[in-house]
């Protein structure tokens, strides 16, 4: 498949994924922009994680087409036959794809700045110079330029939740996928994490974002998908469909969260 | 210090009483315990001598522990030649079980169910039967294998050729029976600690695109390193004791030189005392590594790293000139008030 500018950067075709019998994903359609904001809402269990995690494939999906950059992800196709890539294909399809988690998962033995270092490093093999000068640049757009000798260890969740961008950021990715990226964290520090991924969805950066801030994907999102049940119950433009839900089911999960 | 208006109030502190109790019965037992390794006993013989044209005896006495016999034997080239054994015996008998034994513990946590089951049976079986045995059956293996041969599996090409006998040496023997036994044991010292690493730490590193190996060695083996770490340090400790069994297959480690010389003078106590003191200087200095080795590995689950004891000294002792400075102001206040 050709890549042209106006091929989606992510394009989900009935995707279907299932544990031990118990189908979480049912045939999700959906489609996210180069340059735009998607976010994800639904209640606990819908399978918004889960689809995320697909996308860059920490889980694999059992059925349905799924496109990165027009790429199959996991797949290639040759001769009518799908083959499954290897991990070295696949690690170098994940490195490109930024994820930042609802528990930061900083690593706990490095530094902040080895935390963002070390992907540059080892992965894309750049020099330890040039990628300390990178990551001092991003933990300065973060924030965070002062902290760069601490351990995740002596940060508060708001900052390790930062250096975990900037750790994602360090790979220069062409999609960011957030998968809960303020659960885990106490209410005066939503802010600030909220901030930097709003002046990263300014910069242009294409994202998919499982959240519950409501006020956040009004503001920020170009398209707002509602997962229940594993299937998306109703997407749009965001603040059309926060205002006029069209589905019973998206206006009590509304009456509950917001 | 609590005030009450203007005037100072002395604040007297808690009598423990028992733990004063405690304290004069652990001394007094210390006390005998240097008293009686301190003491001299008669040997049973008489010296005598003729002083002023009489003839005056007496009886010759000795330390109980044969002091004199330990210092003369503690540094003798036998001894000390033992005791480079006893070391290198431990050293590469930890080698092997380190390595084999994060190996086997990788293989356990493998999602192949052959692999962990592979795993699994070394574990049982190398656990499940003595060391001793284990010792005597590498000793013997000759007799089961009377030469080894490199080659491809059941075809007839072979690379090489080794007598058993010439390659199973004592100390070889000890070192291999040593090491396979330690690999059982440190699998599941390595295993707790791989288990102890946060998934979203393998997520983590897995989503900025390392290969699997790269998650293993950059981000989960460092880390399980501070759970590894302290137990492999009492297996050090317990492996450089553990090689003295191979002096019953007539390796001449450091309790094997021991023997060998008492029982040529029948000194046994002293010999023993010999190399006790050995093995408790070497493990003494192992436990010392073992615990800056643990405050590297720390790095990053704690906000302060413990003091080193020396730190820990100069804490104390500054303490305890705070404490006597402010006794000393306390009476001198008393006593002007």
């Amino acid at each position: 498949m050709s890549v042209t500018p106006s091929t989606p950067m992510v394009e989900a075709i009935g995707v279907c994924k299932s544990y031990g019998g118990v189908e979480v994903l049912k045939g999700v359609n959906l489609t996210v922009n180069r340059g735009e904001v998607t976010c994800l809402i639904g209640p606990s269990g819908s399978g918004k994680s889960t689809l995320l995690r697909c996308v860059n494939h920490l889980e694999k999906h059992d059925a349905g087409e799924l496109l990165v950059d027009g790429n199959l992800v996991g797949y290639e196709e040759r001769d009518g036959k799908l083959y499954e890539r290897n991990d070295k294909q696949i690690c170098r399809e994940r490195a490109q794809i930024g994820m930042v988690f609802q528990r930061f998962n900083l690593f706990a033995h490095l530094t902040v700045l080895d935390n963002v270092t070390i992907g540059q490093v080892k992965v894309r093999g750049i020099s330890a110079d040039q990628a300390a000068r990178r990551a001092r640049e991003l933990l300065e757009r973060v924030g965070l330029a002062a902290k760069e000798k601490n351990y995740p260890s002596q940060l508060s969740g708001g900052q390790q939740q930062r250096v975990a961008i900037a750790r994602a950021l360090a790979m220069d990715p062409k999609l960011m996928l957030f998968d809960e990226p303020t659960s885990a964290l106490d209410p005066e520090l939503v802010g600030e994490v909220l901030d930097v991924m709003k002046d990263l969805a300014q910069s242009g950066m294409t994202m998919m974002v499982v959240t519950h801030e409501m006020n956040f994907a009004r503001e920020v999102a170009d398209t707002l998908y509602f997962l229940d049940h594993g299937v998306i119950e109703e997407s749009g433009e965001p603040r059309e469909v926060l205002a006029h839900p069209s589905s019973e089911r998206l206006r009590s999960f509304l009456s509950k969260v917001l | 210090m609590p005030t009450n208006g203007d005037a100072e109030l002395r604040v007297v502190p808690v009598r423990h009483v028992g733990r004063w109790i405690g304290a004069v019965v652990a001394l007094v037992g210390v006390a005998m315990l240097v008293h009686t390794l301190l003491s001299k006993v008669p040997t049973g013989q008489v010296a005598c001598h003729v002083v002023n044209g009489a003839r005056r005896c007496h009886p010759i006495v000795n330390w109980r522990f044969s002091w004199n016999i330990v210092f003369h034997y503690f540094s003798t080239r036998d001894i000390l030649n033992g005791l480079v054994l006893t070391l290198e015996l431990t050293v590469m008998a930890m080698a092997v079980g380190i390595v084999l034994g994060v190996v086997i513990a990788i293989m356990r946590l493998s999602h192949s169910r052959l692999l962990s089951s592979v795993a699994w049976s070394y574990t049982w079986f190398f656990r499940g039967t003595p060391v001793y045995v284990q010792l005597l059956f590498w000793f013997n293996i000759s007799a089961l294998y009377p030469s080894l041969t490199l080659g491809i599996p059941f075809t007839s090409i072979t690379f090489l050729h080794i007598n058993a006998t010439a390659l199973f040496t004592p100390a070889t023997a000890a070192v291999v029976a040593l090491g396979l036994n330690e690999a059982a044991y440190m699998s599941e010292i390595a295993r707790s600690g791989l288990i102890a690493v946060d998934e979203g730490q393998i997520e983590a590193a897995t989503s900025i695109g390392m290969t699997r190996s790269q998650t293993m060695r950059l981000v989960v083996l460092p880390q399980a390193m501070r759970v590894i770490i302290p137990p492999t340090g009492n297996e050090v400790i317990s492996m450089l004791k553990t090689t003295s069994l191979a002096a019953a297959i007539s390796v001449v480690e450091l309790l094997g030189a021991a023997i060998n010389i008492y029982s040529a003078n029948y000194e046994v106590m002293a010999l023993l005392i010999v190399a006790s003191l050995w093995y408790l200087i070497v493990t003494t200095v192992l436990s010392t590594g073992q615990f800056y080795l643990e405050r590297h590995f720390a790095k990053g689950s704690l906000r302060t790293p413990p003091p080193t004891p020396l730190a820990r000294l100069r804490g104390d002792l500054v303490g305890i000139a705070r404490t006597i400075r402010a006794s000393r102001g306390l009476t001198r206040r008393g006593a002007t008030s």
